[in-house]
């Protein structure tokens, strides 16, 4: 079965009469729309999109996310969308969801939702609020009304599609399936409806596969295994250049990948439900997980997953991710863990300067 | 609290530092009063005079810090940080913020910033966050020695760069961390948002007690409420004064005096000081002086100011007749005054630090500089697009565009950075501004 574009889930969905919802990364509730009749598709700057109608409206200093999710919106195939769901996830974030709402006024409805920075009893009770008011608007947009029950059907198939995301993203053998082909089948959980992405993974990765699947590295040497860090990797041939240099991806700390692994929930209520799913997930800097935190979660993955180094690959200008960079260093240097930063702006192909050093990080590595 | 720290702080602030301090602020009036008598001529107005006692206010406030480790327990707190709890409970109350603005001015950022950059903070982060980190952990003193926190409190009503940044110095100095985690305001507050802030002040408070080692006392919390209330509307009064043609002070003044206002609100000295400043306001108005000897255009000038080219860019506009007669950015430790309440601290707290200016939408600001245009009279808007402070700048191009076409006021970004010079090209500015206030001399 091939991955389906998104183009190819946008139309199916439409089919379905489904609406389409154009969402800004990271965290938010997919489960709540879909119980609305509302397919999430997700926006994380796109590097083929022409940057010029987002760089109208934001300085050259804004995350690539922020211009081109953007310009995908203003100017490119969001234009279609139904509705648009700006979770607060940075201070670009919510320059975009803001500038939307108070200047450009699309056609479509903005929503946002704040994601409280906290793993406390009020974070969490607030959440559960926002959750419901998010509902509400989704409500006054489709004209629907889920009752509890289609909203725990709803969850249950998300939390079923979350336990395919954990198999692919925790249990990764570079033999099982190559890096590039695991991360788009990763990455189609941005655009796919759960029931769709359960079943490709089933048929690409079965439950109980074993490790020895078809050699994804040739050769005589074993690959240098790394944990990918950062956002989201564009584009996605740095799979095949980490491949190309002799190493492989066997874990990561991606914005669009582990980061999103929530837990099962349970309880009669399915707002509870959402938020304690939300909340539920590994480290992230962007909900304010102390770095204590995420340094104990990412040298548990390393050991966990044989990964010899870290290879932070990140949007420039994503303050989320920088802040936290130099402590992290030392704190997994201490485990003998090395860690590299670099940086891209999105584009189609990365710079050869990137490339140099993530090569010679591999080969310091080997 | 142990014997030598107390009678090092009693020595050395108690005695020496504040007689010292006392003199200073003579000597620099004297200076002051010195240039009034000058004949006129410069196109500048002389300092206000109570620049001086500013001065000393802010140095005495340092250099107890200086002296405060082992005899008080010290908070370091953000700039738009529900403080109140804290001051009622004795905290002597550190704003690396503010601390990174005088590092600006006095041009020693930068310095600062590279020693952050060489340990790995990136250039592209907050530049006072970065001359905040490079202060701590280079040991270096640019201006005073700061004492070491024993307790951090973050508030993200102004961004969420202070999250991640007080998440480094809680790292750093292994100290609790209490964050207020406030709602960005998309819209106007709701219900739940209120609550959110509220609970979370109130589990502050356990929190801030066991590090104080001592209860709260709600009658001080209210008079500190109090003060901070009446410091913030003296504040707005001596702000709005420049309503005035010619206009008494500038942003500039604005800028250079607002110190108090940002860390040492609920202080009663704080109100003497404010008090004082509008009295001097007020006899410039009366005898006719303005800031600007020429006033011919006045200026709106929205977000931080060029710490490091305050004096190039009023003198620059003051050869021009331009006045930059207003700041959202001053303003905003004004405007929320008639939201304290006294009698119901934590509920009124929970509404006021949802409310700054940075954590409202992008349209609410441009609301703001409407009515501030509107009532300061003003020919143009100068937009800071700060290039380390992104929930300030991300927007004005909208800002900017909707003020000059629908609103019909000339308005510009000005490109340059709060702290960190080496993102601001004085000649590039320079030519830009020209053109700008060739464009609002055309408007007539
Ligand atoms: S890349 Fe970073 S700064 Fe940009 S939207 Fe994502 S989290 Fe925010
Ligand atoms: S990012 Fe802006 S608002 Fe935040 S601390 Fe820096 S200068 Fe202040």
């Amino acid at each position: 079965m091939q991955i389906p574009t998104r183009t190819d889930a946008i139309a199916i969905a439409r089919q379905r009469g489904d609406r389409i919802a154009g969402v800004l990364p990271i965290h938010y509730p997919r489960a709540l729309l879909r119980a609305h009749g509302v397919q999430p598709i997700e926006i994380w700057a796109p590097p083929r999109q022409d940057p010029t109608a987002g760089n109208a409206q934001f300085q050259a200093y804004a995350c690539a996310i922020v211009r081109h999710g953007a310009a995908l919106l203003l100017d490119g195939p969001g234009r279609d969308v139904d509705l648009i769901l700006v979770p607060h996830t940075c201070d670009a974030l919510q320059g975009l969801g803001s500038v939307l709402l108070d200047f450009i006024k699309p056609r479509q409805p903005v929503l946002t939702l704040y994601h409280p920075r906290g793993r406390r009893q009020a974070d969490r009770l607030f959440l559960e609020r926002e959750l419901r008011r998010l509902g509400d608007r989704l409500q006054a947009v489709t004209g629907r009304q889920p009752g509890d029950a289609e909203l725990h059907a709803a969850i249950d198939t998300e939390e079923a599609a979350n336990e395919r995301l954990a198999r692919l993203c925790l249990r990764q053998s570079p033999a099982a399936l190559s890096d590039r082909e695991r991360y788009t089948l990763v990455r189609s959980r941005e655009y796919l409806p759960a029931e769709t992405f359960i079943t490709l993974v089933d048929a690409r990765l079965p439950e109980r596969q074993e490790e020895a699947g078809r050699p994804a590295h040739d050769g005589a040497r074993r690959p240098v295994r790394l944990m990918l860090g950062g956002i989201v990797p564009e584009p996605m041939s740095v799979f095949d250049a980490i491949n190309g240099m002799g190493a492989a991806v066997v874990a990561d700390d991606l914005a669009c990948g582990s980061r999103r692994l929530y837990k099962r929930t349970r309880g009669p209520d399915p707002y509870a439900r959402l938020a304690d799913s939300l909340m539920s997930g590994p480290p992230d800097p962007t909900l304010g997980s102390p770095i204590a935190e995420r340094a104990e979660y990412l040298t548990t993955r390393m050991r966990e997953s044989g990964a010899r180094g870290l290879l932070v690959y990140d949007v420039k200008f994503c303050e989320p991710e920088l802040f936290d960079l130099p402590q992290l260093r030392d704190r997994l240097s201490a485990e003998r863990l090395p860690m590299l930063h670099v940086e891209f702006e999105t584009a189609t192909t990365i710079a050869q300067q990137t490339l140099n050093r993530i090569e010679a990080f591999v080969e310091m590595l080997q | 609290m142990n014997l030598p720290a107390q009678l090092s702080y009693a020595v050395g602030y108690g005695l020496v530092g504040k007689a010292a301090l006392w003199r200073q602020r003579r000597k620099d009036e004297r200076a002051i009063l010195a240039r009034m008598r000058q004949p006129s001529g410069q196109l500048l107005a002389p300092p206000l005079l109570s620049s001086a006692r500013m001065k000393e206010l802010m140095s005495r406030h340092y250099l107890q810090a200086r002296y405060a480790t082992g005899v008080r327990k010290v908070a370091w707190v953000t700039s738009g940080a529900p403080v109140e709890i804290l001051q009622a409970l004795g905290f002597l109350l550190i704003y690396p913020e503010n601390h990174a603005a005088l590092c600006g001015a006095r041009r020693k950022a930068v310095d600062m910033c590279v020693e952050a950059e060489h340990a790995g903070y990136s250039r592209d982060l907050c530049s006072y966050a970065r001359t905040d980190i490079g202060t701590v952990i280079s040991g270096k003193a640019p201006i005073t020695r700061i004492p070491k926190p024993d307790l951090l409190l973050c508030c993200t009503n102004i961004c969420q760069t202070v999250l991640y940044w007080y998440r480094v110095l809680a790292h750093h100095f292994k100290v609790p961390l209490i964050v207020i985690d406030t709602p960005f305001l998309f819209e106007e507050a709701q219900a739940h948002q209120i609550d959110f802030v509220k609970q979370q002040l109130e589990e502050a408070i356990p929190v801030a007690e066991q590090v104080a080692g001592r209860t709260l006392s709600f009658p001080t919390l209210k008079d500190v409420v109090h003060a901070g209330k009446r410091a913030s509307e003296l504040w707005l009064e001596v702000l709005n004064r420049a309503q005035h043609r010619p206009a008494p002070i500038t942003a500039f003044d604005g800028f250079t005096n607002m110190g108090p206002i940002v860390d040492l609100r609920g202080e009663p000295e704080t109100i003497r000081f404010y008090e004082t400043l509008l009295a001097e306001v007020d006899r410039r108005i009366e005898t006719g002086v303005g800031a600007v000897a020429n006033e011919r255009m006045r200026v709106l000038w929205d977000n931080l100011p060029i710490w490091y080219r305050m004096g190039w860019l009023s003198g620059l506009l003051a050869q021009r007749g331009v006045s930059i007669v207003a700041s959202d950015y001053t303003y905003a430790w004004g405007e929320l005054a008639p939201m304290m309440d006294p009698d119901r601290p934590i509920e009124s707290a929970a509404r006021v630090y949802l409310h700054p200016i940075l954590n409202r939408s992008t349209g609410n600001k441009l609301h703001s500089m409407r009515r501030m245009a509107k009532d300061f009279q003003c020919d143009g808007v100068i937009l800071h697009s700060d290039r380390s402070c992104k929930p300030y700048s991300l927007g004005q191009i909208a800002q900017r565009d909707w003020l000059a076409n629908e609103v019909g006021v000339p308005a510009f970004l000005l490109e340059a950075d709060h702290s960190d010079s080496r993102a601001f090209s004085e000649e590039q500015a320079g030519n830009r501004l020209e053109a700008f206030i060739e464009l609002m001399e055309a408007r007539g």
